[in-house]
């Protein structure tokens, strides 16, 4: 079923994904099961960037 | 809006001219990283006089150098060990070796970080879900997890589906086929050679693949089978399944696919950058229907960056437009062989590719087959090596016959043709090589 999608609001809630996922890392005291767990997070943020953000960024110019 | 025909609406229906744009920013953006970080391209980028100011505009990324999989092989096996120069990012940050086939050669040896191999799973997500996996796919995989990139990625595109993947690893081909009949597996991929196998298997088990078994969907890869019309008839009859090809390498990553709409393969150009330029002269071909050499740009492998890559394999662009609405292009007949595969015969170019499409489309053979060009005082010798099904043995001569027919229609030469008794041909379970060149070089 078609559902419409809300591109400005994924782009920002994937901002906020990045930071939250690098803030964790700054509080973590270096934990590895924290670290670890949190780059595994940001490389699928990436994936998000790559396949979103960076793409629409490019709808404003 | 997403009406459930793509993994990302937003890249694979982008306008062309903002998928433009979209590429010559990726493209910047891996140069630059590239040149900042790896020694092996910022002496082979500074030795052409090109830094990353320089790529203003699509036309100046022809400036820049290309690779060859023979740079890879000189720099290896030096520090940072084992991938010497070309890497750019600690070596701590890798998290995975593969290595090239050596199909070619020495095997190139690849570097990844989890991230790349999630971009490597992405990519593959865009094509498992363009070729209709869905989360009720239960998928099997008949391959020998290991050192080769392979269906590595297609194992984890399939999981980030949803899918339930079954990994075949090491039964061999008899217990793969009874363990797929038991868990009623749906799907698969392996090799076009493997999959005729498998299905020559089946049938010797008393298992008739169509009937017995239940997948339904087929990827194939690493040969170009998926995209030869005889070839993938004799699969997608063999199986009652539908067949997709799908094309990618270990350094570049999984760069094109067919959607169920088989038309061609789409080339994900939202991921990477394919340039067609002509064989002899190196000038960019943009329009269809003109064969040429691939070089490739992947824009988001970072430890190992692929930059303008040589392949050296043949490809053409496709005027049509794919049903399925993606604005990615498509190629005509997929993978057209390789350029280092292409030799002269009596003075005539065949390509291999060519003699397989002829031997696949007579029913009375069986899939194998070999070509042995050697030479005989002055003049090349090309011999033809295929095996009859034994139902068919006394129609020997017609099919000679036919075959010499076929063969010099689509090749416009003459072989000598030998009919083997069926299953005495060498079977391969991996890349075939069965064009064999014995003349002294």
């Amino acid at each position: 079923m078609a559902q419409e999608y809300d591109i400005k609001g994924m782009v920002t809630k994937i901002k906020a994904l990045r930071k939250n996922a690098e803030d964790l890392k700054k509080v973590s005291g270096g934990i590895p099961a924290v670290d670890k767990n949190a780059d595994r997070i940001l490389a699928n943020v990436r994936m998000l960037e790559i396949d979103i953000t960076d793409a629409v960024e490019l709808m404003g110019k | 809006m997403n009406n459930g025909e793509y993994w990302n609406p937003i890249l694979e229906t982008m306008p062309r001219e903002r998928l433009q744009k979209l590429q010559l920013k990726k493209f910047r953006e891996i140069f630059t990283w590239a040149y900042e970080r790896s020694k092996f391209y910022h002496k082979l980028y500074g030795d052409a006089g090109i830094e990353p100011g320089d790529i203003k505009k699509f036309e100046d990324i022809k400036k820049v150098p290309k690779i060859e999989k023979s740079m890879m092989r000189s720099i290896q096996g030096k520090d940072p060990f084992p991938y010497g120069d070309i890497l750019s990012v600690p070596l701590e940050e890798v998290t995975a070796y593969r290595q090239t086939s050596g199909t070619t050669g020495q095997p190139v040896y690849q570097a990844d970080t989890w991230q790349d191999w999630e971009f490597s799973t992405e990519a593959y997500c865009y094509a498992l879900y363009a070729q209709g996996y869905r989360a009720k796919d239960r998928i099997f995989l008949p391959f020998g997890y290991n050192i080769f990139i392979a269906f590595w990625a297609y194992h984890y595109a399939g999981e980030k589906l949803g899918c339930e993947v079954i990994p075949g690893g090491v039964l061999n081909t008899e217990a793969r086929i009874l363990k797929m009949q038991e868990l009623k597996a749906t799907a698969m991929g392996a090799t076009p050679t493997y999959v005729l196998g498998m299905a020559e298997t089946a049938r010797k088990m008393g298992i008739d693949p169509p009937k017995d078994l239940y997948i339904r969907k087929i990827t194939v890869a690493g040969e170009p089978g998926g995209s030869i019309p005889a070839t993938r008839k004799r699969m997608e009859e063999a199986w009652g399944a539908k067949v997709f090809d799908q094309v990618g390498s270990t350094e570049i990553g999984h760069w094109g696919w067919e959607c169920h709409h088989q038309a061609g393969l789409h080339v994900n150009e939202g991921f990477f950058l394919v340039e067609v330029e002509d064989v002899n002269t190196g000038e960019s071909i943009s329009e269809p229907g003109r064969k040429g050499k691939m070089v490739v740009t992947t824009f988001n492998r970072m430890a190992q960056p692929c930059i303008r890559f040589d392949v050296k394999d043949l490809i053409q662009w496709n005027a049509r437009k794919c049903d399925c609405g993606r604005t990615f292009r498509l190629l005509e007949g997929g993978i057209q062989g390789r350029a280092d595969d292409i030799t002269k015969v009596k003075g005539v170019l065949l390509s291999p590719m060519a003699i397989e499409e002829v031997v696949r489309d007579i029913p009375q053979l069986s899939q194998e087959y070999q070509v042995v060009v050697t030479k005989k005082g002055d003049i090349d010798d090309i011999t033809l090596k295929v095996e009859i099904l034994p139902e068919y043995k006394k129609d020997t001569d017609a099919i000679k016959a036919k075959l010499t027919d076929q063969l010099r229609l689509k090749t416009n030469l003459g072989y000598n043709i030998e009919i083997h008794e069926y299953e005495s041909l060498p079977r391969s379970q991996t890349k075939s090589r069965r064009f064999q060149d014995l003349r002294p070089h």
